[in-house]
């Protein structure tokens, strides 16, 4: 296998000593298989009271309608939208790093696919709870889907971007969890394979007979290589299809063809965000510093820092455009957005998405763990107040002045909000304790090759080339999790 | 090839081991424990019966409860015996009379549900007013007196009737008075009744009088030409109007008829000839008529008295004894301006004021004879009859009270409790009355203070007759039976009188056969029968004589000054009391759609205001709704108050009609009462009164269904001066420059699937005919079966009106701001708040409602197809299809549709409005009511459309034009609303949507919307004052 070593520039994906498979399970599967701690049951607690308040604010919209929610005549959408173009987005990251990164070969997702996936289903669901929520009668939602009735011709609209929406969604889910289902297979196994009594019986139900033959690891890594290929063109439609429900209509503020790309790039960026606020807790409190290193980090602000700037193109060129086009009514709402009523969630959206991930061009920054994570934060409150922006601030000034109206939130939109968070949070918390958190099987393959004891091993060894070494040894420092008074010596 | 294989399931089987061999012996390896299972008997069995038929009685019991929940049951009660005229499902009409005008009243299997003009109306020709059209609601109120009531509890009629004959008796006997105080009783059958009853008690006296009253202008009548009477005038004939002060579009006197008038000469027919009446108005406060003048000069009420003196003196070329300037010099220039075209128009010039004064009315009655007015513009022959109320009277009758002269007082129709201006002393007087009768059909203050309520019918239960003018009756037939145990309040009368006919309806009829009904020339049984049909007669009118004044003006131009001083008494903010045009003068305050029908000129609902100038708010450092303490006369009140662009500054006006304390569930406690500001002066009621403005650091706020008040120069309005239309119709409706339209679907476009076979409905909406007045609102919620959400919830901007009048204000430019390139002005926001003067200000209404695009945009976003187009160029909705995703709302350029946020029909917090099993009965049965989370917005009363389509077909003959009329367009005085089909090149819709003043709404949206609006003209003059 040593010739399979990998160029000792590149650095190490996993860091720590004597790191063997034993361990990668052992430390993976330690919240799995052990009680929780009392840090898991706190955040646990709150998430739980988050998901009640959910439930008690969507209870209370479906008893009473839809008017204990802020909206008016004039703003139809708020909330409700918004929230569900935010949990949309944040969901995007989890496909990205499962399937683009695994057709690309980025062998550095391995550590971070499986927890950004788990977080796309959770932040999906969240975002599917909002479409059926926001509906006047939503016991009636199964109206939007193409079934056979015998009402005549009565057939759903195939020209409305809420109708794609409604399939988008519904395909991006489903591809979503079978791709992760089947990513955890291998690790459920061995869960199956450490557990006896009832665990073992539910395990092995859900290992799906999982047997570990060169035949079903050859099948396993097919199968994902076709999920990957499916759901990489889904990465882009899915939010294409969501920016269609604004740049299909009449809107000022949302008739706009640059919506697509631009949703996308700030799907990314926000996903991104979201994975770093939950694996910079994760990875302490769960101690997995050695499999989500300093690297990973580094990576995904890199992308934060990419796609932010993306998003502040966009939101620079809607305003060239609108000065372009001298359409009086695009340019009062770009206007109206900067300088109205609502000036002051404009310019949140400005510094939290176009001036703060600027801050990552200074290495310092990015590799500091507790600034990644303040900004990752900043960056998702940043995106909510993007969509706010695109929906309320254009909905409320439109074509005809008479009907311009401000949006004022009620108890039951905040609820909702902050209940859907807690929802997500619930599910993840439940996620981390009875599944492998990180991809054993798949960080298993990068101990031989990637990992920083195989490349101590080579500098050992002694046949590299001094600059080389010396050039791996400086990209050690900004790791928390590597010792760097090993290298003195070599 | 057969495989003698065998196979063996275990070692067992291979091995064949006697247990094995020993277990194969059956069907199942194992023992079926059925024997286990059913042994033993009775209460030792393993499974006991007793178990098995606890498990089924409890399953049985539990699912029985779980299903006893009383399914409520509605009978459905086909008639026995039919009556012959009901047809379910087909409306009968008819004719009635609702204050002088004639109407039709709708029916549906026996209950009224709308009522509507009669076209044939001599006064509005069909048209209606918001009050009007809301009056059917009141029907069903579920607060009305229900029983009458004998001091304090409800009684039977035997027992109230021999109780007041007796009471009357005892006082006829002691020779005490009898007053019987009403609101004007225009009606000639109650008017003999009340005099049959005076003629049993001699010492009975009847008094009218007016909450908002016109003793001033009958009293300078008398005055100025010894004719007691409030003239008819004739605005159709006037070519230059100057009002000071009249609200003649909304409130004064008969607005629905001056409305008309004033329209013919301003709509498309008369712009067509190249003509356009011209219309000045001097006001403190924006009243609707106001907003509709050509120019208007805000000025304060200190100032109305001597700018007509100044125009006296203009225009008879003379100087009144102690005339001066106004201390508006921009004013003062205007009344020159107006004085010299009124001159150059005499013969055609008309000048009202709204003052109850009487010094000023005859100072404008020296005016108007100057001008040559009477006999042209003023007609004293035929006189008006809807306002006869004598202020003083009313003040005597509280002395003689008072001084316990009065033993028996009857209120009809009247509340003097609330809306006298020293309630607590009339509360006081009437104490010492021994018999208090009010006949009001609700619990209100005055009835509250009487020891027997006799509640009378709702009008649409009522018989009886009208006369607004003079030669015009009209009928009144009831179109229901009593909803309660009421009786009609002439009846008590005739009862109380011991009259020979005691029965009502023969009284009528009686006194039609001897003296009416040879006025228009019927007779007898048949003559009867047409009346009931066409609702009206009319005799031939009396010539309008000419009247020439000729009193010395010296008294009255000191009265006027001197009044003018104290109002403009140093410090003091000057107050005008005015009538808002939905609440009036607040007795129908407890009807649901009138207190949401938005103000025309401030779009507040639900509350009265004090409005201010926005100099004013700004000076006093007021927050939007911020509470002010008004104190005059002696009165101090707490109110919100509201930047009112236009209005005079130094000024305040509040609304009376509000602040209802015993109204009923909706009126109570909304907005404050106003009338306490009135003073008594001179024989009449005086509006204005100087007054002290202190603010309170509160905020109360108001709800607007507008908040956005200027139209960003947008080209959603079009607006032109007369000169600049007549120089070039075309460019005036701003059709110059304009692009081609590039279509996407251009291909589809004259495919089968969107062709209009027969008919293609559209509407055009005039702007130059538009008051703005909102009748059009309250029409379509009749119709329409349009929810009230109340005060809270349009505070949120949730009012459901399908159709609602857009009000825009400009602003003359000031040297600081841009102005808008066309029109001259200053329209948008930014711009207006560097303005400080907002004084000059112009206004535009502008009706909006679906525009049923042909490429709708509602349409294409709807996810399951439930607003869809009909093969009539119609926008629908399909209310069963609907899931509220709400995108149609968001993707309408117009913003017209309107959600259901909640479930008004059946939710307890709406309770107030028209959640109740009463009112429900209000509803039009052929419009379904909306659930929760439906979308719904104006389907151009579809309805209406089916059912005329329906008549035509059942007759074997095509649709004709304007046989078909929407709600809106019904009820509208203006007839700024005309529907029809686009097919049809001869209809009146296409006539006017091919005037060159069309235009069409965000037009370069290309979403072709059905709804054409005509240009808004004004009549300004080049020479005319920026004040």
């Amino acid at each position: 296998m040593a010739s399979h070593s990998e160029s000792i520039i590149r650095e190490p994906l996993i860091t720590g000593k004597d790191i063997t498979y034993a361990r990668i399970t052992n430390e993976v599967l330690l919240p799995v298989e052990n009680k929780p701690n009392k840090a898991w049951w706190i955040g646990f607690t709150v998430a739980a009271l988050g998901a009640m308040l959910w439930v008690v604010s969507i209870s209370y919209t479906f008893w009473t309608g839809l008017g204990t929610w802020g909206l008016n005549k004039t703003v139809g959408w708020a909330w409700d939208i918004t929230g569900f173009v935010w949990w949309v987005g944040i969901g995007h990251a989890g496909t990205l790093i499962s399937a683009v990164l695994l057709i690309f070969r980025q062998n550095w997702r391995n550590s971070i696919n499986r927890s950004a996936e788990a977080m796309t289903i959770f932040a999906v669901i969240c975002a599917a709870t909002y479409i059926v929520a926001h509906m006047g009668r939503p016991w009636l939602a199964y109206f939007t889907l193409p079934l056979p009735n015998q009402y005549g011709s009565l057939w759903v609209n195939w020209n409305s971007a809420l109708m794609m929406d409604v399939f988008a969604i519904s395909t991006y889910f489903s591809v979503s969890l079978v791709f992760w289902y089947t990513g955890l297979l291998p690790d459920i196994a061995s869960i199956r394979d450490r557990a006896s009594g009832l665990r073992r019986r539910i395990y092995s139900v859900l290992s799906f007979g999982w047997t570990g033959s060169v035949k079903t690891w050859q099948r396993f890594e097919t199968v994902s290589l076709i999920l990957a290929g499916i759901s990489t063109p889904l990465v882009l439609s899915v939010h294409t299809i969501v920016s269609f429900d604004f740049a299909t209509s009449l809107e000022p503020g949302w008739h706009t063809t640059i919506f697509p790309p631009y949703f996308v790039a700030g799907a990314i960026f926000s996903g991104f965000a979201m994975v770093q606020t939950l694996l910079l807790v994760t990875r302490k409190v769960l101690g997995l510093e050695n499999y989500i290193t300093m690297f990973h980090i580094e990576s995904m602000n890199k992308i934060i820092m990419l796609t932010g700037s993306i998003v502040g193109v966009a939101y620079i060129t809607e305003f060239f455009i609108a000065w372009y086009s001298q359409v009086e009514y695009e340019q009062y709402a770009f206007i109206n957005r900067a300088t109205g009523p609502y000036w002051w969630a404009y310019w949140s959206m400005m510094s939290c998405n176009v001036i703060s991930p600027q801050l990552f061009w200074s290495k310092k920054l990015r590799t500091s763990i507790k600034f990644s994570w303040v900004l990752s934060i900043v960056v998702n409150i940043g995106m909510w107040f993007e969509r706010f922006v695109i929906i309320v601030t254009s909905l409320h000034r439109d074509y005809i002045p008479s009907s311009w109206a401000m949006f004022y939130p009620t108890w039951v939109d905040v609820g909702v909000f902050v209940g859907s968070i807690g929802v997500f949070f619930t599910l993840f918390l439940l996620f981390i304790r009875v599944l492998p958190s990180v991809a054993m099987a798949e960080v298993k393959l990068l101990v031989k090759t990637s990992s920083e004891q195989a490349k101590k091993k080579l500098i050992d060894e002694g046949h590299l080339d001094p600059a080389h070494v010396q050039y791996y040894k400086e990209s050690l420092i900004k790791y928390d999790s590597v010792d760097m008074s090993d290298y003195e010596k070599v | 090839m057969d495989s003698n294989k065998k196979y063996w399931k275990g070692l067992e089987e291979l091995n064949k081991t006697p247990e094995f061999v020993e277990k194969n012996k059956h069907e199942f390896a194992e023992p079926i424990p059925i024997e286990e299972v059913l042994s033993g008997g009775g209460l030792s069995a393993k499974t006991p019966r007793r178990d098995f038929l606890k498990a089924l009685g409890f399953g049985v019991g539990a699912v029985t409860l779980a299903a006893c929940q009383k399914v409520p049951v509605h009978k459905s009660i086909p008639y026995l015996i039919k009556p012959e005229e009901i047809t379910p499902g087909v409306a009968n009409y008819y004719s009635s009379t609702y204050e002088g005008s004639a109407i039709l009243v709708k029916t549906r299997e026996g209950r009224p549900i709308k009522v509507e003009g009669n076209p044939n109306d001599l006064l509005s020709r069909g048209g209606l007013s918001a009050s009007a059209q809301a009056s059917v609601l009141d029907l069903y109120d579920n607060g009305r007196t229900k029983d009458p009531v004998l001091n304090g509890s409800d009684a039977g009629w035997a027992e109230v009737d021999s109780f007041v004959k007796g009471q009357l008796a005892s006082v006829a006997a002691a020779g005490k008075k009898i007053r019987i105080i009403s609101s004007t009783v225009h009606s000639p059958s109650t008017q003999a009744v009340i005099a049959d009853f005076i003629t049993k008690y001699p010492t009975a006296k009847h008094t009218n009088y007016d909450a908002v009253s016109y003793t001033g202008i009958i009293k300078a009548n008398q005055n100025s030409f010894g004719k007691a009477v409030l003239p008819h005038y004739n605005f159709d004939k006037a070519d230059v109007i100057v009002s000071f002060g009249a609200d003649f579009l909304g409130t004064w006197i008969s607005g629905e008829e001056f409305t008309r008038q004033y329209v013919s000469n301003r709509n498309s027919a008369s712009l067509e000839a190249k003509k356009m009446s011209r219309h000045i108005q001097f006001e403190t406060g924006m009243s609707l008529t106001g907003t509709n003048a050509d120019a208007r000069i805000a000025i304060k009420p200190s100032d109305e008295g001597l700018a007509i003196i100044n125009l006296y003196n203009a225009i008879s070329g003379t100087t009144l004894p102690g005339s001066k300037k106004l201390s508006n010099a921009n004013a003062d220039k205007a009344v020159m301006l107006a004085a010299k075209e009124l001159v150059a128009a005499k013969g055609r010039a008309l000048v009202v004021a709204g003052s109850n004064d009487v010094a000023t009315q005859v100072l404008v009655n020296a005016i108007n004879s100057l001008l040559g007015s009477y006999g042209t513009t003023i007609d004293l022959d035929n006189p008006s009859r809807q306002y006869a109320g004598n202020d003083a009277e009313l003040v005597e009758f509280i002395a003689e009270a008072k001084r316990g002269e009065v033993g028996a007082v009857l209120f009809l129709d009247a509340n003097p409790a609330y809306d006298f201006y020293k309630a607590a002393e009339f509360k006081e007087a009437v104490k010492k009355v021994a018999l208090r009768v009010s006949f009001s059909d609700h619990a209100d203050e005055t009835a509250d203070l009487c020891n027997v309520v006799a509640p009378n019918h709702h009008y649409l239960e009522s018989w009886g007759d009208d006369s607004a003018v003079e030669g015009y009756y009209t009928i009144l037939q009831p179109t229901i039976n009593p909803v309660y145990n009421t009786r009609q309040a002439e009846q008590s009368l005739l009862i109380w009188s011991d009259n020979a006919v005691k029965d009502y309806y023969t009284y009528v009829r009686n006194n039609w056969n001897t003296n009416l009904l040879a006025k228009g020339g019927l007779a007898g049984q048949p003559g009867w029968e047409t009346l009931l049909q066409a609702g009206f007669i009319k005799a031939a009118p009396v010539a309008a004589g000419t009247y020439t004044f000729s009193l010395d003006l010296a008294g009255v131009t000191q009265t006027i000054i001197t009044h003018s001083n104290q109002l403009a008494e140093g410090g003091k903010v000057q107050l005008q009391v005015y009538q808002s045009v939905a609440m009036r003068d607040g007795k129908k305050a407890n009807n649901p759609w009138l207190q949401e029908l938005p103000d025309p000129v401030s779009k507040v609902t639900w509350d009265n205001f004090a409005a201010m100038s926005p100099s004013d708010v700004k000076k006093m450092g007021l927050d939007e709704f911020g509470v002010v303490k008004i104190t005059a006369n002696g009165y101090t009140v707490e109110l919100p108050v509201l930047s009112q662009p236009g209005q005079a500054q130094g000024t305040v006006s509040v609304a009376v009609g509000y602040g209802r304390t015993m109204a009923g569930l909706v009126g109570n406690n909304v907005g404050k009462n106003a009338y306490p500001f009135y003073s008594f002066r001179n024989g009449t009621f005086q509006t204005t009164a100087a007054a002290s403005v202190e603010k309170t650091g509160d905020i109360f706020p108001l709800s607007q269904t507008q908040t956005h008040h200027s139209y960003e120069g947008r080209s959603v309005i079009q607006e032109v001066t007369l000169k600049e239309y007549l120089k070039d119709p075309e460019k005036a409706a701003g059709h110059e420059g304009e692009h081609e339209k590039y279509d996407l679907w251009e291909a589809t476009n004259n495919d089968a699937v969107h062709a209009r076979p027969v008919y293609d409905w559209v509407m055009a909406i005039d702007l130059n005919a538009c008051t703005g007045c909102g009748a059009c609102v309250v029409a379509c919620n009749a119709e329409n079966n349009i929810p009230v959400v109340g005060k809270e919830e349009v505070g949120r901007r949730r009012e459901m009106h399908w159709i609602r009048i857009d009000r825009y204000y400009s602003f003359a430019q000031n040297g600081k701001a841009e102005a808008d390139e066309k029109t001259g002005m200053v329209t948008k926001e930014k711009e207006i708040a560097e303005l400080e003067n907002f004084d000059n200000v112009t206004v535009v209404h502008q009706p909006m409602l679906c525009q049923h695009c042909d490429h709708a945009p509602c349409e294409t976003v709807c996810p399951v197809l439930a607003t869809v187009h009909s093969s009539e160029g119609l926008n629908q909705m399909a209310y069963n299809r609907c899931v509220g995703t709400r995108y149609c709302a968001n993707n309408c350029p117009y913003k017209v549709r309107r959600f259901n946020w909640f479930n008004y029909w059946n939710d307890s917090r709406f309770d107030n409005y028209l959640n109740n099993e009463h009112t429900q009965l209000v509803l039009n049965p052929d419009v379904t009511t909306r659930f929760r989370g439906v979308m719904e917005k104006c389907s151009m009363c579809v309805q209406r459309i089916q059912a005329g389509k329906l008549k035509a077909k059942i007759e074997k003959r095509p649709l004709a034009d304007g046989e078909v009329k929407m709600a809106c367009q019904q009820t509208c005085s203006a007839n700024a609303i005309i529907f029809g089909n686009r097919n049809d090149p001869n209809s009146e819709v296409s006539k006017a949507l091919k005037s060159e003043r069309t235009y069409y709404v965000l037009e370069e949206l290309n979403v072709q919307p059905g709804i054409g609006y005509q240009t808004k003209v004004r009549n300004t003059n080049e020479t005319e004052l920026q004040a």
